[in-house]
């Protein structure tokens, strides 16, 4: 009777119109103030960066798929967030060739060996940065200044100075400088006390707080700007892409493991805000950790594995030799996801069956 | 009233249980509310001829859940007038004419059974169990699932009916206390049932709980957990803890075999979907095809791309469309590819992120991706692990799912493989 033509599947037969995608391009949005902040603050530098990542690791994708006669990917727009994620937590100044390299590797070894996004333990982005900063260690340690030179930052001493002013600000393609983090690591590593609190009384005041907040200080290219994450975080917090478990577990315990530190020695180590706003915990608390491919699932699991984090990255920065751990702390964190998934594994809501 | 009803298929297997064997021979000509199926077995629902006429077959048809089942075929005599439901016959309702065993009897003739999709015997159900003692009696009137309406029609149109079957069912069960659970989206109900509670006697100690409108609110242990605020265990089931939950429908239908002696032979369809052009809430014979009653509602749209039995969340989509109703079927939904998800209409299906999703939303506290990703790599142990058999199929997994993974599906699959390992 009827010419309909019917199809059968298991129920249910209506669901939200969300996807993988739509779940990414949430994320790409989020994304975009710190995107926009990088740049006003790294003008040409940040776009040819982001630019090269994003096309290298859609075409790296593609290729991959296409090798293993796959269905292509790249519409989920994974690679495209692994792209920015990598191009923002990597310093301005880095030659475009290194940056390819990277990001080959991030896709085809961070996630596509794996069988691709899902499988990947480790946070692709990750990947590809610890793989630039073992192999080119160099160039990962050099910051410039961002563009408008009104930075109100620790200048890098007389040169420095003099070269700014012997040049128009046009000019110039870049002036390298030490990170907020760099000071409070010289301020720690410093050979007297009353050394390490010159450092922090010069580098760690009102005017340098305010610097970090909004962005003009020398870091990686999208963590520079804390305001423009945290604006970010809010609208995933708000859309509900992200739970608020991870972010407030990462900051909460950087945060206490920091006031802990300047409460018991003030004139060595900078204040907890200081730690907040800048390198790449923000970043981090938003956007990497809350991966949900290499974060554990549940809600508990969730809670120890972004204390882990924070914890990993306030050890590192005050403790370890580098002066920022973010990259660590996610990899090591990965690395023990499925562990803290056995062991926080969640009971129905009637309690644990009987075992009859 | 589209074409008169030519045919009925009234399948053999309508309950949870043991299915009935047919009583009546081909050819044999039957009347309305004979027994046409019934069984020895203690679980068991007899069933009756929702109308007069010939038996033309005792066949295989389709059925939405179990493939193909034998089902009695009537023909219908031209003589038959269709059966018209009679609220009216509980204007003045007395609880007081009808003994716990009179009505216990006349569930069990009336071949009554749990009318809100399980098909559980009602008449084993509601018995006094001394192992068991029942001592509350909670009645769902949520209306499970989004489009269904024909609980809601029967509080509305049918309230004296439907409360007089909730107070048989009080006395036949022993229960003190009786909460009717409503989503508050149905003021009117609320209203209509509270009206009638007030003016009739024999209504102490039943009160409506107004809940929020939410899915699944309708499911047996959300209920429970929504009206009195208690997690039944995992693994057991309402009575152990001395609940009773009963439909709306089953209340009807109960009075109904209790008052006039009618069996249960018909019940209310919503026929709905925007793929209907006339979707409205029947009154018809249970064992009428899915196919007569789109044809009496107007037929199909053209872009209708899904027909399903029940409810869109827990529904089953048929492709025959010859499939009768039986005693659980609520509703037929016909859907347009607007209403269906267009990635999975496409099967556009992309691997699990772990995103946690579907943890977010299972009502029961389960880990459904981890559950179905273990089903999907065939370690059914693992799915085990994960409490697979505390999953009451809402569906809320794969609604929410941006990988449009088919989560429920896979969960509804390795319980089926589950329960074959166990028979081996």
């Amino acid at each position: 009777m009827s010419e309909n033509k019917i199809f059968v599947s298991p129920g249910p037969h209506i669901s939200k119109p969300a996807s993988t995608r739509s779940v990414m391009f949430d994320v790409l949005i989020a994304l975009m103030p710190a995107l926009l902040g990088a740049a006003y603050f790294f003008r040409m530098r940040a776009l040819i960066v982001v630019g090269t990542c994003v096309v290298t690791c859609v075409i790296t994708e593609w290729l991959i798929c296409k090798i293993r006669k796959q269905r292509s990917t790249v519409g989920d727009l994974s690679a495209v967030l692994t792209a920015i994620i990598l191009a923002f937590s990597v310093p301005p100044m880095i030659p475009a060739a290194y940056l390819i390299i990277g990001c080959i590797f991030a896709i085809a070894i961070g996630k596509m060996v794996f069988g691709g996004l899902g499988n990947n333990p480790f946070n692709p982005a990750m990947v590809g940065r610890a793989f630039l900063t073992a192999s080119f260690g160099m160039a990962m340690t050099i910051w410039s200044v961002p563009a408008n030179l009104n930075a109100q930052l620790p200048q890098i001493g007389p040169e420095g100075a003099q070269i700014c002013e012997s040049y128009n600000a046009q000019d110039l393609e870049g002036i390298t400088q030490a990170t907020p983090l760099a000071w409070a690591k010289n301020a720690i590593k410093a050979k007297s006390s009353e050394e390490a609190q010159e450092i922090v009384n010069e580098n760690f005041g009102h005017s340098q707080l305010k610097a970090t907040l909004f962005g003009y200080t020398g870091g990686c290219l999208g963590e520079t700007s804390a305001i423009a994450l945290i604006i970010g975080g809010i609208y995933m917090l708000i859309k509900k892409t992200i739970t608020w478990i991870i972010p407030v577990s990462v900051l909460a315990s950087a945060f206490i493991f920091a006031s802990i530190f300047h409460l018991a020695k003030p004139d060595v180590y900078v204040p907890p805000l200081f730690h907040m706003f800048s390198g790449g915990l923000l970043i981090c608390a938003f956007f990497i950790a809350t991966d949900p491919v290499t974060n554990p699932m549940n809600p508990k699991a969730q809670a120890l594995f972004g204390i882990g984090v924070g914890v990993i990255i306030m050890l590192i920065r005050t403790v370890g030799g580098y002066p920022e751990g973010a990259m660590f702390a996610i990899l090591i964190m990965n690395a023990f996801t499925p562990l803290l998934d056995r062991l926080c594994k969640k009971i129905p809501v009637g309690g644990i069956p009987n075992a009859a | 009233m589209g074409p008169a009803l030519k045919q009925v298929a009234v399948i053999m297997s309508q309950h949870i249980g043991a299915p009935c064997k047919a009583t009546v021979a081909k050819r044999q000509e039957v009347q309305a509310n004979e027994i046409i199926g019934d069984s020895e077995a203690f679980v068991s629902a007899k069933i009756h001829s929702p109308v007069s006429g010939v038996v033309k077959d005792i066949a295989n048809r389709s059925h939405p859940v179990l493939g193909r089942e034998i089902a009695v075929v009537i023909d219908v005599s031209e003589d038959y007038s269709p059966k018209l439901p009679s609220p009216e016959s509980f204007e003045d309702f007395d609880l007081s004419k009808y003994s716990q065993d009179e009505i216990l009897d006349s569930i069990t003739q009336c071949g009554i059974v749990g009318m809100g999709g399980a098909g559980f015997p009602t008449n084993i159900k509601v018995a006094p169990n001394e192992k068991m003692p029942k001592h509350t009696m909670i009645v769902n009137a949520c209306e499970c699932e989004p489009y269904i309406t024909c609980d809601y029609r029967v509080m509305m149109e049918w309230t004296k009916q439907f409360v007089a079957g909730v107070k048989l069912i009080k006395k036949a069960s022993g229960c003190k206390t009786v909460y009717i659970g409503i989503e508050i989206n149905k003021p009117r109900a609320i209203e209509a049932i509270d009206k009638v509670l007030t003016e009739t006697k024999d209504s102490e100690n039943i009160s409506i709980v107004s809940l929020k409108t939410k899915y699944p609110q309708g499911g047996e242990r959300q209920l429970i957990d929504a009206v009195m605020g208690k997690a039944v265990p995992t693994g057991t089931i309402p009575p152990m803890i001395g609940l009773l939950v009963c439909n709306v429908a089953t209340a009807a239908a109960t009075a109904d075999a209790v008052v006039l002696k009618q069996p249960l032979t018909h019940r209310v369809v919503t026929v709905s979907g925007k793929g209907i052009k006339n979707p409205g809430n029947f009154y018809c014979p249970i064992g009428i095809t899915v196919q007569e009653l789109i044809d009496n509602c107007g037929g199909m749209t053209t872009d209708a791309v899904k027909v399903i039995l029940g409810g869109p969340m827990m529904g089953f989509s048929i492709a025959d469309l010859n499939t009768p109703t039986t005693k659980t079927t609520g509703s037929v939904l016909v859907l347009t590819k607007k209403e269906v998800n267009q990635n999975k209409y496409l099967n556009r299906q992309t691997n699990c992120i772990k995103c946690g999703r579907c943890i977010d939303v299972c009502p029961e506290g389960l880990l459904p991706c981890e559950i179905a990703n273990s089903i999907k790599a065939g370690k059914i142990d693992r799915a085990m692990d994960f409490y697979m058999t505390a999953c009451m199929e809402c569906g809320c997994c794969s609604y929410v799912c941006p990988a449009n993974a088919e989560v429920t599906g896979l969960i509804k699959t390795g319980k089926i493989l589950n329960a074959r390992n166990n028979k081996k």
